[in-house]
């Protein structure tokens, strides 16, 4: 659905790329995540696959079509949830959704009230958003960006300022989206998120992609290939999964000790990005 | 609509209609009144008028500037960008309305004012050369300002700009040229042209290609920032 090939990028008046010679596809029906720090290029690579950057280097094909080719048909194809909360704060919730839906053609867009039902705003959807919070700002945020049925869709830190309740039903919905066979590229440095929802991930560090695989693979290749076991009396120890079950150590530690947890020693997300990356993902 | 209801929200900008309302008081009134105490005023009649066109394309110079600004300062803006809809047609199209009513009331004020017998073709051409003030104002406003504080400021600079020329009345000839580097410079001129019952053609052609100049560039430098 999406192929980047070689996606370099400088804002102007700089000399320092921001982007540096990305490669990566996005297949039909994928949940894809672009994982970095801030200030990695995130943001802008979406930017340049939704065109509001130009004057890149590189191809950039969206559905075989260089990306230069599509004009405004594209944006019918398209949604965009924002990392911050962007709405009309003297207009209502749904008057904001009227406003923008005008623009597109009325044969694919979903219905408001039914959107506003789906992420629980029902009942605050005739007020103005300046009496909104910052999570009805961001659910309002995701449902614009799906109200007219798009094949792709583009979500930067989609769970940045939710609670977990909604934060949880906003990654549900993204997979349910996934499900009904559309494309979604998600930037965020949430690895957890990213972890639960994404097929594949790539990690963007300074502007360069060190590496693009799924979650689980990235996991079990980078941790050990051990359980940990702990006593509720505060003994612990590792053994290798290899011929567990024949590891007398093993079995002697579970016969003799009353246990508290077993664990298999898998490398979390973020584990795996300060090892491939050598940095962490805080803001 | 959406413009007209932020407008209506917003009590700092709602004030503002009632702008046009306030110009026609003191053309049709005050201006009368002052004309009997003083009879010195009513040489002064024609650049009270000029300015009266001008500063009613104030009211949506002003509000336009201020719902733009926000838009960037919300980062609605954005939204726009990735909407299926050709940039500079949207920005064209969207003020229009300003641009219509803003004519329609300058050309109901020098219609109505009671001191000349002007013609009905000629105020309308001028109402439209000082009409296309507002998108130049507030395009370039908004595009210079990164937030309200410095759109004042690019506001008050502007509400100098364009009435600065009405200086040129009161100057030698010599100097009065000068002004002819802002574009209300040939609009005042034409006009005063008019009223004097004198040539207003070269006046009027320069100010209609010079703010389609300044139109052309500010709609395209706005399109080409704001969405972004």
């Amino acid at each position: 659905m999406i192929q980047v090939k070689n996606l370099s990028f400088t804002y102007p008046g700089s000399t320092q790329p921001v982007l540096q010679a990305l490669n990566f596809e996005i297949s039909e029906g994928e949940i894809f995540g672009f994982l970095g720090p801030s200030g990695a290029g995130k943001s802008t690579t979406q930017k340049i696959l939704y065109k509001i950057l130009h004057n890149f280097s590189g191809e950039v094909f969206i559905q075989d079509k260089p990306l230069d080719q599509w004009g405004k048909a594209y944006f019918e194809r398209i949604g965009v949830g924002f990392e911050l909360p962007n709405h009309y704060l003297k207009l209502s919730g749904k008057e904001n959704l009227e406003l923008f839906s005008s623009f597109y053609k009325k044969e694919r867009l979903l219905k408001i009230p039914d959107l506003f039902e789906m992420v629980g705003l029902q009942d605050s959807m005739n007020k103005k958003v300046e009496a909104y919070s910052k999570g009805m700002k961001m659910r309002l945020n995701f449902i614009r960006a799906i109200m007219n049925n798009p094949d792709i869709l583009f979500f930067d830190e989609p769970t940045a300022g939710l609670d977990p309740v909604n934060g949880h039903k906003i990654k549900e919905h993204i997979v349910d989206l996934k499900n009904q066979g559309k494309t979604i590229f998600i930037t965020t440095h949430d690895m957890a998120t990213a972890d639960e929802i994404c097929d594949r991930v790539s990690f963007i560090v300074d502007g360069r992609l060190r590496v693009t695989e799924t979650p689980s693979t990235l996991k079990h290749q980078h941790g050990e290939n051990k359980v940990s076991v702990e006593s509720k009396d505060g003994k612990s120890a590792e053994f290798s999964l290899e011929n567990l079950g024949k590891n007398l150590q093993f079995l002697e530690f579970i016969q003799e000790n009353q246990l508290l947890r077993i664990n298999t020693m898998e490398a979390t997300l973020e584990q795996v990005f300060i090892q491939v990356t050598g940095k962490t993902l805080k803001v | 609509m959406a413009d007209f209801k932020l407008i209506f929200r917003d009590p700092s900008l709602r004030v503002f209609l009632l702008l046009p309302a306030l110009i026609f008081v003191v053309i049709n009134v005050f201006l009368p009144y002052l004309i009997d105490k003083y009879e010195a005023v009513n040489e002064y009649v024609p650049y009270v008028l000029i300015v009266a066109t001008i500063e009613n394309t104030q009211m949506f110079g002003f509000i336009y500037s201020m719902v733009l600004i926000e838009e960037k300062e919300t980062e609605v803006a954005r939204v726009y960008g990735v909407l299926p809809v050709s940039k500079i047609w949207f920005v064209l199209f969207r003020l229009m309305i300003p641009f219509l009513i803003t004519v329609s009331l300058t050309w109901a004020i020098l219609l109505l004012q009671p001191f000349y017998d002007l013609s009905v073709f000629l105020t309308l051409l001028f109402s439209i050369l000082s009409g296309l003030i507002v998108p130049v104002y507030c395009l370039g406003i908004s595009t210079l300002s990164a937030n309200k504080m410095s759109g004042m400021v690019w506001i008050k600079i502007f509400n100098i700009l364009v009435v600065l020329p009405v200086i040129a009345f009161f100057v030698p000839d010599s100097f009065s040229h000068l002004f002819g580097m802002l574009p209300t410079h040939w609009a005042f001129q034409g006009l005063n042209n008019v009223i004097e019952g004198e040539a207003f053609f070269f006046n009027a052609f320069i100010a209609f290609i010079y703010f389609l100049i300044l139109t052309t560039f500010t709609v395209r430098k706005f399109a080409s920032v704001h969405f972004t």
